[in-house]
């Protein structure tokens, strides 16, 4: 019966040795490939180059709204805040200043059209 | 008198089971092993917030491109075009642009269609002069078979 006992409590330990193995390798050695990430999962500064390129195209374009259809595309945050985010990214990453104020004019644009709206 | 069989019916019951040990163990260990990967593949995988690109499906690629594209037909910036085209990691960037060209021209979408085709344009142009600047000796291929002296 002891005999027994302890060698149930080895069994346990070995399945928590080789759980804990299992995980450290599934998660840091070879952790799952998602090859099919959406937008929002970009690392900010993706995103921030995204706002950017909308900036560059509203400064073109002055489309407001297509500019804001091309911000969803980084997430469905209200359109102002992702533009807000990326310009204190921006800012915190020393910019070119004609890059922030295309942004600072992408922000204004932005806001007066759903101010707008309101 | 002992007879033979008699002592063939002796056994010692506790030495299989020292054998034994090592055997449920690793039984153990490959149990909990498999446990473990599904758990870190299957039921809680690693979710990468902060990925590139590179890693976008292909529909946002193909969106990301063409804002690329679009962005450069506005601007004719094509130094900051062909770095963040290369954030896609296109195997053949050319090929993608002239790829999607001719999908968005089959859908309609002319406008992006003429942006990528343009950028494509740029970037072929720009691939040439990049070939002949630094090889400067490179002769283009012979298509013309070699004459040979005839007496």
């Amino acid at each position: 019966m002891r005999r027994q006992t302890r060698r149930i409590l080895f069994f346990v330990i070995a399945i928590l040795v080789g759980l804990a193995a299992g995980v450290i390798y599934g998660w840091e050695v070879n952790p799952v490939q998602y090859a099919d990430a959406a937008p929002d999962k970009l690392r900010m500064d993706y995103k921030t180059d995204v706002v950017l390129m909308a900036a560059e195209l509203y400064h073109a374009e002055k489309d407001t709204d297509a500019a804001i259809s091309r911000l969803a595309y980084v997430g469905d945050a209200p359109p102002l805040d992702i533009v807000e985010k990326a310009i204190n990214f921006a800012e915190r990453n020393n910019y070119a200043p004609e890059d922030m104020q295309l942004m600072w004019h992408l922000a204004s644009a932005v806001d007066s059209t759903l101010t707008d709206l309101e | 008198m002992i007879k033979l069989d008699d002592t063939q019916e002796v056994r010692n019951t506790s030495e299989p089971a020292e054998k034994r040990g090592a055997w449920y163990l690793l039984t153990g260990m490959i149990l909990g092993l498999i446990l473990g990967l599904v758990f870190a593949w299957v039921i809680n995988p690693v979710i990468y917030e902060n990925t590139t690109p590179a890693n976008l499906d292909e529909g946002n690629k193909d969106t990301y491109r063409s804002m690329i594209a679009q962005v450069y037909a506005a601007t004719g910036d094509f130094n900051r075009a062909v770095l963040r085209l290369a954030v896609l990691e296109d195997v053949v960037p050319l090929y993608a642009l002239g790829a999607q060209a001719q999908r968005a021209l089959a859908d309609g979408r002319q406008q992006e269609a003429w942006c990528l085709a343009l950028f494509a344009s740029a970037l072929q142009t720009s691939l040439e002069n990049v070939n002949y600047t630094n090889h400067p000796d490179v002769v283009p291929t012979q298509t013309l078979p070699v004459l040979n002296a005839t007496p």
